[in-house]
């Protein structure tokens, strides 16, 4: 136990002492001494209470004890003695004990943790040369004696020789003639000195050249600076700040129309004539393109057939040719009887329920079908005996599946997500981790492994496996790569290896799905957010999800970036799915969306007119009425299959042409 | 003597003791007319995510309003334990699964808006406010982590901030305070300890071991899974759900007394305010058991609305108790409710699915 307390009996007696049973309601107080008190960080000091009448008497055999409001930066004591560990203000309570079911008054102490003095002023990756007009951005840090960054302190910065080099008020450090100058920061009487070398610039004449005249929005188009000297010849490793003007066609107050990165990639969101301005030192380059729309018109979705589910939720769904070559599709359940739906899809235009199988939970959240077309596995939650676990099918004959076992052997808190490859299931465990089960013997399954993140508060939410690599997804702890087979990192299932992880600050990490770019070559993963700031009905009212898709290159996968994302504005994204250049993004109450993501991805997809195509399911017989709520995609032999959580299976078809 | 062979004599000795000192107290009970009075409860669908108000006039329940909680909807989060405070200002929903800790929300009564909130420890249940300390303290049951021992979380639910956490053992239930408030109890349902927590020292003063014979490691046969002190008396009544038996203790000699033979799975108990009535929840036999205290005798053993029984509270006028049903699967759940003067259930309505956590929050006068 980290909180330590305990009772501090008060036997501060005087000439005439007062005793607790004489005491009614309110005649009683807790005096603290001192009522605030500052202590250093690590240090330890005395805190004293006291039980005293109306009269300021003391009163005898009235326990008091002490808690911490913050008990991670301020421990007490059983005797009352209080330790600092955290800089901040916080409340220590002292309360008395008088029994007959009845709370004793209490007193606060404020305690004051002061940050520990700042130690010492330090640059942190300033460059030691720089070249005349060109800059960069240095920073400065205080420390306190533990070496621990006070990022409540700025310290301030100047320049010796504003003639050689210039400093802003952000720390933009300018060049501006040849020579050398001390970079001073301080702060009080702390201070540290950094030696800056200006060099003479030697460009002279830059030739700014793009990657591609023919653009269209969302376009990745690369600028190249060709730097050269006043007698023509090339020159390398002097910095280049590049910049963007625009004139977008439509000029009716329109906001951010373009993107360019310092490596001179340049995206545009809106057709329009775009200048690019490459600039060092007094060279300045300027390069206009024309951007056009990337479609002129986008794709229609149109309906085929549906399985209508309109009496409980519909969760996940699969897709799969079946052994007798016929396609099925199988659907969960959310929220009900544990059932899961099976469907004769050959004919996406008449769509048959074959079957349906009822197990042990309130929501068969995912269902998935090994690619031979034999196995089904069902995720359970809720189940009456709290067992849980996933129920394993033989699926040889959609029309008549039979349940060939269970495993919930430390899976009994529920399994949201699941995944089968091979003959391993990866099958979440209460939130907590995967477990990896083999299923050779789909009637004897054994748990062969598991991948979990020990890091405080760590927690999955799906795990999705390709080419011998399980991504999960973690909420807050991100993407997680894991070597399950591909032997990248030596690892199997039986010996899951981390390769590589990516985390974003909101947390909302939901789903993940790998895909390497045709045109590029890079590899990314998007990963999928899932948030209900407005809350989720399950009844009567449709739900406004939020969220969006974050793509990452992993290409480098010491170095994972985020470079693109897709976020189409009052809605929320779910799963997806990625097939060639076209990404599935189910987006809730956005419906279905078709992406293009083709070629080099920067900046918001959305903005930059990629979507093919989108389509809004609504039902006046759903589960709610009229509240499109697309739950998960899957592209199946040239149809789009996919799950709405109130009105079950669709399959649609893009029309019209590709552009 | 052995530790078990010490149990049992301890259980001869005292049960005299017992029977004389409720005779002193016992009185004829009377069938009653109406109370006049209109009962309050909450209760908890944990595949639903829901509280249910439920309120009942003497003859009828009815629901009153359902609380959506929760925080990741598309999830099943599971909320478990629910607990009024002393003024019934508030009502405290210990949510199972969270990210993965579980999660202590506090909720204004008087229109259910979430107040605060804070993080405690994995898959925290059963929770209790003591009116002496004004501290809430709420096991960690982790039903679903490894057999190791988990822990007693200790909230100010001022500040809604946890002020303490007390290793017990491994999945601790059933956390209910003495009367005085003065003392925490919670049974380790796997190693079938009981534990005595200081409320105010938050350290662990006593330690029963429940199964007359010493389990092995986390191997309990009795499986306790709640534990209630009597209101006027120094015991403890425990459910031993593995053995299908009451065990009373004594909490001056720290002794199991008497072990009374139940139905299958008893799960959930309460003693009535006057401590002659037992009411226990049998979850495996799907049944309510009322006991007498004073002869050790079952009165009645009543079917649940449900298969699967779970939660009991009484009111505080020891007239009725109400009795929380899971149901299985699309089953909806419910509660029911006994008369304890005729030992009879005089009505029952639906809630949300598996119907768990159950707590009094108010009478009023009906009518009014």
């Amino acid at each position: 136990m980290t909180r330590l307390f305990a009772i501090l009996g008060l036997l501060i007696l005087v000439a005439v002492p007062v005793g607790a049973q004489d005491l009614t309601k309110d005649e009683i107080v807790v005096r603290v001494k001192p009522a605030s008190i500052t202590i250093p960080i690590g240090q330890t000091k005395q805190v004293e209470a006291e039980v005293v009448d109306i009269g300021g008497r003391p009163v005898k055999n009235v326990p008091v004890f002490f808690f911490s409001r913050n008990r991670r930066a301020v421990s007490v004591t059983g005797d009352g003695k209080v330790t600092a560990r955290k800089p901040g203000t916080f409340k220590v309570v002292a309360r008395a004990v008088v029994g007959r079911q009845r709370r004793g008054p209490s007193a606060t102490v404020t305690v004051t943790v002061p940050f520990p003095e700042a130690a010492a002023v330090e640059f942190r990756n300033a460059p030691t040369r720089l070249y005349v007009g060109t800059s960069v951005r240095i920073g400065a840090v205080i420390v306190d004696k533990n070496g621990v960054v006070r990022n409540d302190l700025d310290a301030k910065l100047a320049s010796d020789s504003d003639q050689v080099a210039r400093i802003d008020g952000f720390g933009t450090v300018t060049g501006t003639h040849p020579g050398k100058t001390v970079i001073k920061a301080s702060h009080r009487s702390l201070t540290a000195e950094h030696t800056i070398e200006v060099l003479a610039n030697p460009v002279a004449n830059i030739e700014l050249t793009p990657n591609s005249t023919k653009v269209r929005t969302g376009d990745v188009v690369k600028f190249t600076a060709g730097l050269r000297k006043a007698d023509g010849s090339e020159v390398t490793g002097v910095p280049v700040h590049y910049s963007l003007t625009a004139k977008p066609d439509d000029t009716l107050g329109n906001a951010a129309t373009g993107q360019i990165e310092q490596d001179g990639r340049f995206v545009a969101e809106s057709p329009g004539y775009y200048t690019v301005v490459a600039s060092s030192g007094s060279a300045i380059a300027r390069t206009t393109i024309r951007v056009v729309k990337r479609f002129k018109k986008q794709r229609k979705v149109e309906v085929i057939g549906r399985g209508s589910v309109t009496d409980t939720h519909t969760s996940d769904l699969w897709v799969w040719e079946g052994v007798d070559g016929r396609d099925y599709c199988v659907t969960g359940t959310w929220g009900a009887n544990g059932v899961a739906h099976f469907w004769d899809v050959t004919n996406p235009g008449e769509i048959k329920k074959i079957s349906s199988v009822t197990v042990d939970a309130r929501t068969v959240n995912d269902v998935k079908v090994s690619k031979d077309g034999k196995i089904c596995i069902l995720s359970r939650e809720g189940a009456s005996n709290r067992k849980n676990g996933i129920v394993i099918l033989d699926v040889v004959d959609p029309t008549n599946p039979k349940i060939l076992s269970e495993f919930t052997t430390d899976l009994t808190g529920g399994v949201h997500n699941l995944f089968i490859d091979g003959h391993y299931v990866y099958a979440l465990s209460a939130g907590r981790r995967y477990d990896i089960i083999d299923i050779k013997d789909p009637q004897s399954p054994k748990r062969v492994s598991s991948y979990q993140i020990f890091e405080p508060g760590a927690s999955i939410h799906d795990v999705w496996v390709e080419d011998g690599i399980a991504y999960s997804s973690n909420w807050r702890y991100g993407i997680h790569m894991v070597d399950v087979g591909n032997g990248i990192a030596g690892g199997s299932p039986e010996n899951p290896k981390k390769i590589s992880s990516y985390a974003y600050p909101s947390g909302w990490n939901h789903a993940a799905f790998p895909f390497k770019s045709q045109e590029t070559g890079k590899r990314y993963v998007v990963a999928g957010d899932e948030a209900f700031p407005f809350g989720l009905h399950t009844k009567d009212t449709p739900t406004y999800a939020r969220g969006w898709m974050h793509f990452i290159d992993f290409t480098d996968l010491e170095k994972p970036k985020e470079v693109a994302r897709y976020q189409v504005p009052e809605a929320g994204t779910h799963n997806l799915w990625i097939e060639g250049d076209l990404m599935y993004a189910a987006y809730y109450n956005g419906g279905l969306r078709v992406v293009d993501i083709s070629g080099d991805l920067m900046g918001d997809l959305y903005k930059q007119g990629r979507e093919v195509a989108w389509f809004i399911p609504t039902d006046k017989a759903g589960k709610i009425a009229n509240a499109p709520m697309v739950w998960g995609p899957q592209p199946h032999k040239g149809h789009i299959f996919f799950t709405d959580w109130n009105s079950g299976l669709w399959a649609v078809k893009l029309s019209g042409d590709k552009q | 003597m052995s530790r078990s062979a010490d149990l049992a004599a301890a259980a001869i000795t005292v049960v005299f003791a017992a029977t004389a000192s409720l005779a002193a107290q016992e009185k004829p009970v009377a069938i009653r007319e109406s109370s006049g009075l209109e009962y309050h409860v909450l209760v908890a669908a944990e595949s639903a995510d829901e509280v249910y108000k439920v309120a009942f006039d003497g003859k009828k329940a009815r629901v009153t309003k359902v609380v959506n909680v929760g925080y990741q909807p598309t999830e099943v989060e599971g909320p478990h334990g629910l607990t009024v405070g002393p003024k019934g200002r508030y009502w405290y929903l210990s949510m199972a699964h969270g990210k993965p800790f579980g999660i202590l929300y506090k909720y204004d009564a008087k229109n259910d808006e979430l107040v605060g909130q804070t993080e405690l420890g994995m898959f925290p249940a059963t929770m209790q406010i003591s009116k002496s300390t004004g501290l809430l303290y709420c096991v960690n049951f982790n039903l679903h982590g490894r057999m190791l021992p988990s822990s007693v979380s200790i909230v100010d639910p001022d500040e809604m901030v946890e002020v303490g956490r007390t290793i017990t053992g491994p999945m601790p239930h059933g956390s209910r305070l003495s009367p005085d408030g003065l003392h925490h109890y919670s049974c380790a349902m796997m190693s079938g300890h009981l534990f005595e927590i200081d409320a105010a020292t938050f350290g662990v003063t006593r330690r029963l071991q429940l199964d007359e014979k010493q389990p092995k490691g986390h191997d309990s046969n009795v499986k306790p899974t709640w534990v209630q002190p009597h209101p006027k008396l120094r015991r403890a009544y425990a459910a031993l759900n593995g053995a299908a038996q009451i065990a009373e203790i004594d909490l001056d000699t720290w002794r199991v007394t008497r072990r009374f033979k139940t139905a299958k799975g008893p799960y959930n108990l309460e003693v009535s305010p006057d401590g002659k009535r037992l009411v226990v929840s049998y979850k495996t036999a799907g049944a309510v058991g009322i006991w007498d205290l004073l002869s050790g005798k079952e009165l009645a053993r009543i079917p649940s609305t449900r298969r699967v029984t779970h939660g009991v509270l009484i009111s505080p006028d020891g007239r009725y108790a109400f009795v929380s049903c899971e149901g299985v699967g699309s089953e909806k759940g419910a509660v029911d409710v006994f008369d304890l003067s005729t030992n009879l259930k005089v009505a029952s309505v639906d809630v949300g699915l598996q119907a768990g956590g159950i707590a009094f929050w108010k009478t009023v006068k009906r009518g009014s």
